[in-house]
């Protein structure tokens, strides 16, 4: 693997900075050169499927961007961003970059990691998988980088839920409802206080349990930054947990609102923070 | 070697023809799907008659009930691509599949499946975004 890669954090995980910093820090730390990319102006296109004609023009315009980076290697947070790439952008694009998972770069370097994730964290941890993510296995890589944490007992459950990550249930609600309530019901009957998220979506959808369940949400690479002495802050389940429009308001506060426009944040950011997690 | 699609259309016409030319009907995709419960419509469907059905869309005509039913409650589990015994990426069929019953391919009419994102997508996305990253970082990340 090259020292210099472009980070493809994709754009659903920017509700998520955390996450994103949290990666970046995690691949500095195992000595990878990273160049950030992502939000709309690096969307794969993967939502525009009834319209070609702007997926291919989306698509096109990532592979370009990531060719005039120069990286040999373009890493992939989000696993739909992935697929995409591997199925579709790749097909019809002159890609000159060889593509890769997140958790595969780190999981190659756990060595490394190792020496870096020193500080003891005391916490029973499940991990929350799925099964559809077919072309990385992901879930053990995530699993043996958790084991690296001193203080942390991974349980191992076999709760593994349908699609990729939460977000893809979301068609299906009665499917997001049951996989949700299996998360609850394991992690209570396994005793574990943490639930570790694998990516973004599930994060999203599953933090505000936290509100009616007896544990935390927190995606795996905050639990490695936090035991590398680098503890980040989830806003998003902040504002998620804030209860009330009046909370979320003053969570997000004023400046925030403004920037964004209140029409938007009426309309469509605060019915997501006002949402409750389907179970 | 094959020369690579000049466009995502040209792309999406190869993958039809060569899944057309292998995929056998027998099913397997579907007996796998662990979605398929989620639907009413599917109760007691015949695996063949679905999977025929899908293979309708990609034709560009309209396929039967069972096969939308089945294009509707995907979520890309990736289980039918273990089992298909001929190797075909049977997720990017279903995909290929709600995209001709989305419209895009071509077939006039009104469209089996709604396909549209949320109409403020890029603005949500950006507005969470300056939430989340320094202007800095947006300007070097994101543009």
């Amino acid at each position: 693997m090259t020292d210099k890669v472009t980070f493809w954090y994709g754009c659903n995980v920017v509700r998520h900075g955390d996450i994103i910093h949290s990666a970046i820090t995690l691949l500095e730390a195992v000595g990878v050169e990273v160049t950030p990319a992502g939000g709309a102006g690096y969307c794969c296109g993967t939502s525009k499927d009834a319209n070609l004609r702007a997926a291919e023009g989306m698509g096109r315009r990532t592979v370009e961007k990531f060719n005039a980076h120069g990286t040999e290697q373009v890493v992939s947070w989000c696993p739909s961003c992935y697929r995409h790439m591997n199925a579709f952008m790749g097909e019809y694009t002159d890609a000159r970059f060889q593509l890769s998972s997140f958790a595969q770069i780190l999981h190659a370097r756990r060595d490394v990691l190792a020496a870096k994730v020193t500080h003891r964290i005391e916490r029973k941890v499940m991990l929350h998988k799925h099964f559809g993510f077919h072309e990385v296995d992901v879930n053990p890589l995530v699993e043996d980088l958790l084991r690296l944490i001193p203080g942390v007992e991974l349980v191992a459950t076999d709760v593994s839920s349908p699609g990729h990550m939460c977000s893809a249930l979301s068609r299906v609600p009665a499917s997001l409802k049951e996989a949700t309530r299996a998360v609850c019901d394991t992690a209570i009957s396994a005793h574990v206080d943490t639930v570790a998220t694998v990516f973004h979506s599930c994060q999203r959808l599953l933090c505000a349990l936290e509100g009616s369940e007896p544990f935390k949400v927190v995606n795996y690479v905050n639990l490695l930054t936090e035991a590398m002495g680098l503890p980040s802050q989830d806003d998003y389940k902040d504002w998620k947990l804030a209860g009330s429009e009046a909370a979320v308001r003053a969570k997000v506060g004023d400046a925030r609102i403004a920037a964004m426009g209140e029409k938007l944040f009426r309309e469509s950011i605060l019915p997501e923070l006002l949402r409750p997690p389907s179970k | 070697m094959t020369e690579k699609a000049a466009t995502l259309r040209a792309h999406l016409d190869v993958f039809i023809d060569d899944t057309l030319s292998r995929c056998t009907r027998c099913g397997k995709c579907f007996e796998a799907c662990p979605m398929t419960r989620y639907s009413d419509g599917l109760t007691g469907a015949d695996p063949k008659n679905v999977v025929s059905g899908v293979l309708d869309w990609l034709k560009q005509t309209p396929g039967n009930a069972e096969s939308v039913a089945w294009l509707k409650v995907c979520t890309q589990s990736s289980r039918c691509v273990e089992a298909c015994p001929e190797g075909i990426n049977a997720m990017k069929m279903i995909r290929v599949g709600q995209m001709s019953a989305m419209g895009s391919l071509g077939l006039s009419g009104k469209p089996a499946l709604s396909g549209r994102d949320a109409k403020d997508f890029f603005r949500v996305i950006n507005a969470f975004s300056e939430t989340q990253m320094t202007p800095e970082e947006i300007e070097r990340w994101q543009r």
